[in-house]
């Protein structure tokens, strides 16, 4: 890791300042991070560490970017952002309430032992113990995993769930060691994972560095490079001089605000990938003047979305025409946004009964309160003065859940990540009337959301999605915004290219040394 | 200046020993972290739900329900209050809910690092602070004095994650002689160690140099003076050991502040200390681990104050006959 730190920048940086400093480089480097690395290394810097390196016990973004590189889950996404084979080769649907997977042969995990029918069942039915205390909720409908033959999984539900392969893509789907866990224990396990992954575990040192090494045996493949570290830096200043200062090489989770810092750096830059991370304004229908569809049409005539992402997302952003963004099963590319028009939306406002507009709030996390006072402002241009309220990630989070819908307020600002890449990940908690963060209530709605949850025909799922945003779209119970790219920050050795859904799969990186 | 005796704040008990104190001091250490506890406990509580944090928005009532019931979340406030303080002699301080670890392990795996960096801070603050303040109290009224005390000054009031990100633009992206962040060998360590000794350079100084000065006009320095030992002398053997007893109770206060500050410190420079720990843990609502943190401030403080009021007995040997 000794690089020769002063040649890459030009001389006039370094000004005045420069001639003392020269004696230092060599002294200090000596005493610096000499952790004795060998051959190509990748290092990435996130905002913060893996909350455990146990992967059922998980379900943040930042945990899972480090440890979708040490295990495998039975389906996987494509380049093509489609399902492909992971340690499943196929799958199919025997009866409505079963879901039969076959496995890819001779997958081993890191310490030896075979990833078979056995494992895998093991897998998933420690997920849906209770003893595991797994965050990890999307097989809600699975009762359990049984092994039909030595590479034939079946997962029995207690309901239809047409989407059961797209959810074990994600960590639903991984497959873990069951002799090394019977070995070493939970707790011994999440001090040393062991996966079927691109990588093996190396070492970790909390909040200070992870290592993985490339793994020679993968059956996908070894990597390029040999050697992959995550850094956790929370502040996104220091993670992006850390950029500057050549001790990491891409800066991950970044906000587009927060990546326009790096303008005029030579040998950085900022690469933005298309996300599927939707924002929208949740709408109380229930009260006030939100209950009449024109005024909540006026408030999707108002907020102008491309200015929105324009001027405070840095044009990282695409306008979405509902919710659904377009990579998701369900997508309808012949429904288009809303048209952006103040005079239109003061005018369904004066047919609803306010000429002059009406006073209302907007809450939203603390994190977001750029964009929700950009979107108050647009809002009152149409004459709807919305007062911004923020309050911290975690009151947000359990005011979003708790069993007043009102809770948050009768507007706010929200976004959902529907990992499986299926419409209903972005209306299964919020649509129907009897959902938790549900407020509206419409059979037509209630039938469409049923219909696309217990159908197992795509086509059928495909119509009901259209009926859905059709209907979305008519009564507007949400504003709807956009779907915001992922942002990275990156000098000049990496070459990747990520998934849509946005976890940091390494595995197909490549590095200049 | 405040007289020594006072500034222990502390009802005097005649007649006793240095281990009467001791154990007075240490029982009442004993009541003082009970309260810590007890607030802590309470107030982790009020501050939300760890279950709603820990399972992602979409999870049914049922499921939260369930987690809520493995963790033990779902017992009686009592039954968990007296669950925790039953382990506290014991340090069983409960298992985190986020890191699913011992709270103890997770606790002091972090503990070197956030000492090292207040170790390192305090080094630098005295290292700067006292010669400074002794040059400024020996220069009383003239230019040196207020340029020293005028660049305290300036440290004392710019917030340290300022002079953090400022030290890491010059230092590690224009100069590329200081990594930016990390943790490791000597080099990590000199950038977050001199930010977090800015403003305890300041405290110190200004301190020293108004109790030297204090000092220096007194009785026996003239004394001193008069039977002719240099100014050195008199600075060395008689000042500053008597101006030493106020500085020595900030210096410990600072241990405290500089424990507490690393918190922003630790941040801006990625080290992986408690600070960092503690803001992460209060925001994941990991309650366990928050309480265990609080406490592990708290008894820092009072051992710290301990010492200091400890310290006095050796430095003053008035204060030995009052405590």
């Amino acid at each position: 890791m000794a690089r020769p730190r002063l040649s890459r920048r030009d001389a006039l940086r370094l000004g005045g300042l420069a001639l003392p400093a020269l004696a230092l480089p060599g002294l200090l480097s000596a005493c610096g991070s000499a952790s004795g690395a060998t051959g190509a290394v990748l290092r990435v810097a996130q905002t913060s560490d893996p909350k455990t390196l146990d992967p059922q016990k998980q379900g943040d973004l930042t945990s899972m970017n480090v440890l979708t590189n040490l295990f495998d889950t039975l389906t996987t996404r494509g380049p093509d952002n489609r399902l492909a084979p992971g340690l499943a080769l196929s799958w199919s649907s025997p009866d409505p309430l079963t879901w039969r997977f076959k496995l890819r042969p001779g997958v081993r995990f890191h310490n030896g032992e075979p990833c078979d029918a056995n494992a895998v069942a093991f897998s998933i039915n420690r997920l849906l113990d209770p003893a595991t205390k797994s965050p990890i909720v999307e097989l809600r409908y699975v009762k359990r995993a049984v092994v039909v033959d030595e590479s034939t999984v079946d997962l029995r539900c207690s309901a239809p769930d047409p989407i059961i392969p797209a959810k074990v893509s994600l960590f639903g789907g991984v497959a873990v060691p069951p002799d090394y866990l019977k070995q070493v224990g939970s707790a011994g396990f999440a001090k040393h994972p062991v996966g079927t992954g691109p990588f093996t575990f190396g070492e970790f040192q909390r909040d200070h560095q992870l290592r993985l090494r490339a793994n020679p045996a993968y059956w996908g493949g070894k990597p390029a490079y040999d050697e992959l570290v995550f850094l956790p830096m929370p502040d996104p200043s220091s993670a992006l001089a850390s950029l500057q200062s050549d001790e990491v090489d891409i800066v991950a989770g970044l906000t587009p605000d927060a990546a326009l810092q790096l303008k005029g750096y030579t040998g950085v830059s900022i690469r933005n990938y298309p996300g599927i991370r939707t924002s929208y304004l949740s709408l109380d229908t229930t009260a006030g003047p939100l209950r009449d569809v024109r005024v909540r049409r006026a408030l999707n005539h108002a907020v102008d979305v491309p200015l929105l992402i324009k001027a405070v997302l840095d044009g990282k952003a695409r306008e979405v025409p509902t919710m659904f963004p377009r990579e998701a099963f369900g997508f309808d590319p012949a429904i288009a946004p809303f048209t952006r028009d103040v005079g239109l939306a003061k005018q369904l406002l004066a047919e609803a009964g306010f000429p002059d507009g009406f006073d209302t709030s907007l809450t939203a996390r603390t994190d977001d309160s750029n964009l929700a006072e950009a979107i108050s402002g647009l809002l009152a241009r149409a004459g709807v003065r919305a007062r911004v309220d923020l309050v911290d990630p975690g009151t947000y989070t359990s005011r979003l859940t708790s069993s007043n819908r009102s809770a948050l307020g009768p507007i706010y600002l929200a976004a959902s990540t529907g990992w499986t890449l299926d419409a209903e990940s972005l209306v299964q908690s919020n649509v129907r009337h009897d959902r938790r963060q549900s407020r509206w209530t419409n059979p037509e709605a209630d039938r469409l959301v049923d219909a696309e949850e217990q159908s197992l025909v795509p086509a059928d799922r495909q119509r009901a999605f259209t009926g859905l945003q059709q209907l979305l779209k008519q009564e507007a119970p949400f504003v709807f915004l956009y779907q915001i790219d992922n942002v990275f920050a990156v000098n000049t050795r990496p070459q990747w290219t990520p998934g849509v859904v946005g976890v940091l799969g390494m595995a197909k990186a490549t590095v200049t040394p | 200046m405040t007289a020594p005796v006072v500034a222990v704040g502390r009802p005097a008990a005649p007649g006793s020993g240095v281990l009467r104190v001791v154990v007075t001091k240490v029982l009442t250490a004993i009541v003082v972290l009970f309260f810590v506890a007890t607030a802590a406990f309470l107030l982790v509580r009020l501050s939300g739900d760890p279950v709603k944090l820990i399972l992602p928005p979409d999870a049914t009532a049922q499921q939260e329900a369930t987690l809520r019931a493995s963790l033990g979340l779902d017992r009686p406030l009592l039954t968990q209050y007296l669950d925790y303080l039953g382990g506290l002699p014991r340090l069983h301080l409960g298992t985190s809910l986020v890191y699913d670890q011992p709270v103890a392990e997770v606790l002091f795996s972090r503990v070197p690092a956030t000492l090292e960096l207040a170790g390192a801070a305090l080094l630098v603050a005295l290292v700067i602070a006292v010669p400074a303040g002794t040059f400024a109290a020996l220069r009383r009224g003239r230019a040196g004095d207020t340029g020293v005390m005028t660049g305290v000054l300036v440290g004392q009031s710019t917030p340290a994650f300022w002079v953090g990100i400022l030290l890491i633009l010059i230092f590690a992206v224009q100069l590329q002689v200081l990594p930016a962040s990390g943790y490791g060998g000597f080099a990590h360590l000199v950038l977050p160690a001199v930010t977090l000794a800015v403003y305890s350079v300041a405290v110190i100084a200004r301190l020293l140099r108004s109790s030297l000065v204090d000092v220096l006009g007194s009785d026996y320095i003239r004394t001193a003076r008069a039977k002719g030992l240099g100014t050195a002398g008199v600075v060395l053997g008689h000042g500053l050991r008597n101006a030493a007893l106020p500085v020595v109770t900030v210096v410990g206060l600072e241990v405290g502040s500089l424990l507490g500050g690393a918190i922003l410190t630790e941040q801006v420079f990625s080290w992986p200390g408690l600070g960092r720990l503690t803001v992460e843990a209060i925001q994941n609502r990991d309650f366990p681990l928050v309480q265990a943190a609080v406490l592990f401030f708290a008894a820092t403080f009072v051992v710290v104050n301990l010492l200091v009021d400890l310290s006095y007995t050796i430095l003053d040997p008035r204060v030995r006959v009052t405590a």
